[in-house]
């Protein structure tokens, strides 16, 4: 099998390029320049204060509680909204996608910067809906948030902040449960997937593996 | 310190044959390894684990290369180039830093060279811009060992004869074809029409229990992922398992050798490394052999010079980390929909597990006269679209314009794509020419986490290899057009797959254009062997593991005599 270059570092690059499609390949290339326009955007903005992810006490509050508390509800409305549950399939809500965010960040496995990137988008994205509809995101009708979207990804960093959380999106919709996300396999009997076997113990997931 | 007759540094695909022939022999063998020891208990079909995720290879930021790339030409002609640390481009080209290296990970589509490959200028002539010589050996002194690495390492296939067959000792592959998938039988059938020559791909995996390995357990998920059942003819699970019952091998894994130190008479006198817990440690041996993969074997050899070796060990002609190679060509796509076939062969089509194992040699050498004057061409390989569904939906996220998609849009295409469509593949590996434009030498400034100079890798090629690559994507696209395939797609490019690197120390007979002989010893330094693919001075259009396999074997035996 020919391996293909990854990237790493996903803040930075997207890390997907589909086979074949040169075009899109020079379209990733473009985005190289984003980290330049990430800096612009948070000076373009007012950024109003955003929790930070590692605040010990929310981790112990109990989960339902947890998703509506910063920044977590914004995580949660952002997720909803690019991936919705309808009559056929699952939702954000359905697969886990915050908590397994809140996985992502927490254990080691990704490069901070993504980490920072991720955790940043939260007060570009509530700075973009209140200077637009004067309100926090997670408070916004379904057509606000879609506009404040559609916004946000016009900038290829905002495009590439929405891109990383599709990813983690479908990292909740299809890596194994043991991960928390995918709660008994809902994603893959969605997308008629069968996954491989062994699957990955408890005690032998990935950050505990090196 | 501690003595021992060979020290190898490496446990991958080049260091195993060493080892096990060694320990069998009697001596005793210690196997340096940088990174840590995992075993078929640690492995499960987990895509963060594989694919994801730093588990198998080192942190950017703690371990990481310099990669120029082409950036244009100068008034004069000559070539810019762009130089980028890995860790600002996020551009990983580490492949399987662990006890038996990245054999745990390949997909194992065995080929052998042909004896042509092995003298390639006699044979085609010069190409301008490009190194192109015969090796210093030819195919029958390889033949021997190719036949071993079957049995030994375990390859599964079935002959098939074609025009392009190469001769072999054995009449058949020691274990049959593993399972193959149903979609095998319509690739049959469309090369059939089209006067093609179709062949069960052989490959590195069981078909049947040998030893303590078990059987192939058709999971789905190969390449990429390490195995679980032993079938994969990783070195780790093929040859130092049994090194290791010899009582004469001994493995040490986080062991991270940083300097082979070499004496006034220029042989290499220890290799010096660092422990798990950041340690400077010393080995002696007899003998050393280096076996990083081709781009780290070069870089250990630069960065440890001598009084006899000011400019790196071996390197007293300039010519370490020279002439690289990588493989060639490119990749395809067709898609079917599962509407397209009855029910039965729709479902047939569903299935998970078995092998698509079949490719074509039929223009292994071109003669064609729209092509040009006869030239060397390479392999296809078909297969499924890798089955792994996180970077599959990530593909998806973009619509055809490049602009992102979400909400329903979104999950309609994925519906479409994961439960309606099956992709069908095709890999095209062409020669990828030795020239002045890919090498690897340090980098002046980037360092890793111990202070070595990072490898610096110019990444140039020849026009021609993607002359000979869009030649073979197009007699791939004619089975899919063939098949009914629709949406037939093929990307041909310079860009190098970073799993499929050979060269850098180059075996010849001219000390002053090879840094090893034909024995794969250093011209200037007596106890050096040099057993990953670093040696090849061409590469052939096939993935270079089973040639890396049959020569460390073939090294080996040479080593032993000389014990």
């Amino acid at each position: 099998m020919r391996k293909q270059l990854t990237k790493k570092i996903l803040h930075q690059w997207d890390n997907t390029i589909p086979d074949g499609l040169e075009d899109r390949i020079k379209i990733r290339q473009s985005r190289r320049g984003f980290l330049k326009a990430t800096s612009l955007l948070a000076a373009s903005l007012l950024l109003p204060a955003c929790d930070n992810v590692n605040n010990t006490s929310s981790t112990k509050t109990a989960n339902s509680t947890l998703l509506t508390q910063a920044p977590w509800q914004t995580f949660t409305a952002v997720q909803n909204h690019l991936f919705p549950k309808d009559s056929e399939s699952p939702g954000a809500d359905d697969i886990n996608a915050t908590l397994y965010l809140k996985s992502v960040l927490e254990i080691p496995g990704i490069e901070d910067a993504d980490k920072k990137f991720l955790r940043d988008g939260i007060g570009w994205i509530n700075g973009i809906a209140i200077q637009m509809f004067n309100n926090s995101f997670h408070e916004l009708d379904k057509n606000n948030k879609e506009a404040v979207l559609i916004r946000i990804a016009s900038s290829s960093a905002g495009e590439n902040w929405l891109s990383l959380l599709l990813l983690y999106i479908f990292e909740a919709l299809l890596t194994d449960p043991v991960y928390g996300g995918n709660p008994d396999g809902i994603g893959w009997q969605w997308l008629e997937h069968k996954p491989g076997f062994p699957s990955p113990t408890k005690d032998k997931r990935y950050h505990l593996l090196r | 310190m501690k003595d021992f007759d060979v020290c190898i540094i490496g446990s991958g695909a080049g260091g195993g044959p060493v080892a096990l022939t060694l320990a069998e022999a009697g001596y005793s063998v210690l196997v340096l390894e940088k990174g840590p020891w995992f075993t078929e208990k640690d492995f499960f079909k987990d895509e963060l684990a594989c694919c994801r995720r730093t588990v198998y290879t080192p942190q950017l930021k703690d371990e990481q290369h310099v990669l120029e790339e082409y950036n244009g030409q100068n008034d004069d002609g000559s070539y810019k180039w762009r130089a980028e640390a890995s860790s600002d481009s996020g551009s990983d080209f580490w492949n399987g830093n662990c006890v038996g290296g990245s054999s745990n990970f390949m997909s194992g589509y065995f080929y052998r060279l042909k004896p042509k490959d092995f003298r390639l200028r006699s044979e085609f002539g010069e190409i301008k811009g490009a190194n192109v010589v015969d090796w210093p050996i030819d195919y029958e002194a390889m033949e021997p060992y190719y036949t071993k690495a079957e049995t030994v390492v375990g390859i599964s296939g079935k002959i098939i004869p074609h025009p392009y067959q190469e001769p072999r000792s054995t009449a058949d592959f020691p274990y049959p074809p593993t399972t193959e998938h149903p979609v095998s039988g319509l690739i049959d059938k469309a090369c059939r029409e089209l006067n093609m020559h179709p062949l069960p791909t052989p490959r590195a995996v069981l078909s049947r229990p040998k030893d303590d390995r078990r059987s192939c357990e058709y999971s789905g998920f190969c390449g990429s992922y390490g195995c679980s059942s032993g079938a994969k003819g990783s070195s780790r699970a093929a040859l130092l398992n049994d090194a290791i019952k010899t009582g004469n091998c001994k493995i040490q894994p986080h062991a991270k050798v940083y300097r082979l130190s070499s004496d006034q008479t220029g042989r290499v006198s220890s290799a010096d490394y660092y422990d798990k817990d950041g340690n400077t440690q010393s080995v002696r041996a007899k003998i050393f052999v280096v076996a990083c993969q081709a781009i780290e074997t070069s870089r250990l050899l630069l960065v440890s010079t001598g009084p006899k070796h000011p400019n790196g060990l071996a390197n007293n002609s300039g010519q370490v980390g020279k002439n690289l190679l990588f493989s060639a060509g490119g990749s395809g796509t067709g898609e079917f929909t599962y509407k397209q076939f009855d029910t039965r062969l729709a479902e047939a089509m569903k299935q998970r597990g078995p092998f698509v194992n079949r490719g074509l040699q039929d223009w292994y050498f071109i003669n064609d006269k729209e092509f040009g004057a006869p030239a060397k061409g390479g392999v296809i390989d078909f297969l499924f679209r890798h089955p792994n569904a996180i970077s599959k939906a990530n593909g998806e996220k973009w619509d055809d314009s490049g602009k992102l998609l979400w909400g329903k849009p979104l999950k309609d295409k994925l519906k479409t794509v994961f439960a309606e469509t099956k992709y069908l593949r095709f890999e095209v590996f062409n020669d990828w020419l030795p020239t002045d434009d890919c090498f690897v030498s340090l980098d002046n400034s980037v360092k890793d986490k111990w202070g070595s100079p990072v490898a610096k890798i110019r990444l140039g090629y020849h026009d021609h290899d993607l002359k000979v690559g869009h030649y073979l994507a197009e007699k791939s696209e004619q089975v899919l057009k063939q098949m009914n395939a629709s949406n037939i797609r093929s990307s041909v490019s310079g860009a190098p797959p970073p799993n499929l690197v050979a060269g850098g120390c180059r075996f010849g007979n001219d000390p002053a254009t090879s840094v090893l002989n034909a024995d794969c010893q250093a011209h200037d330094a007596d106890n050096l062997y040099v057993t990953d693919g670093s040696f090849m001075p061409t590469g052939g259009s096939v993935p270079y593991t089973w040639t890396i396999y049959a020569n460390a074997f073939r090294v080996a035996d040479i080593i032993k005599k000389r014990l």
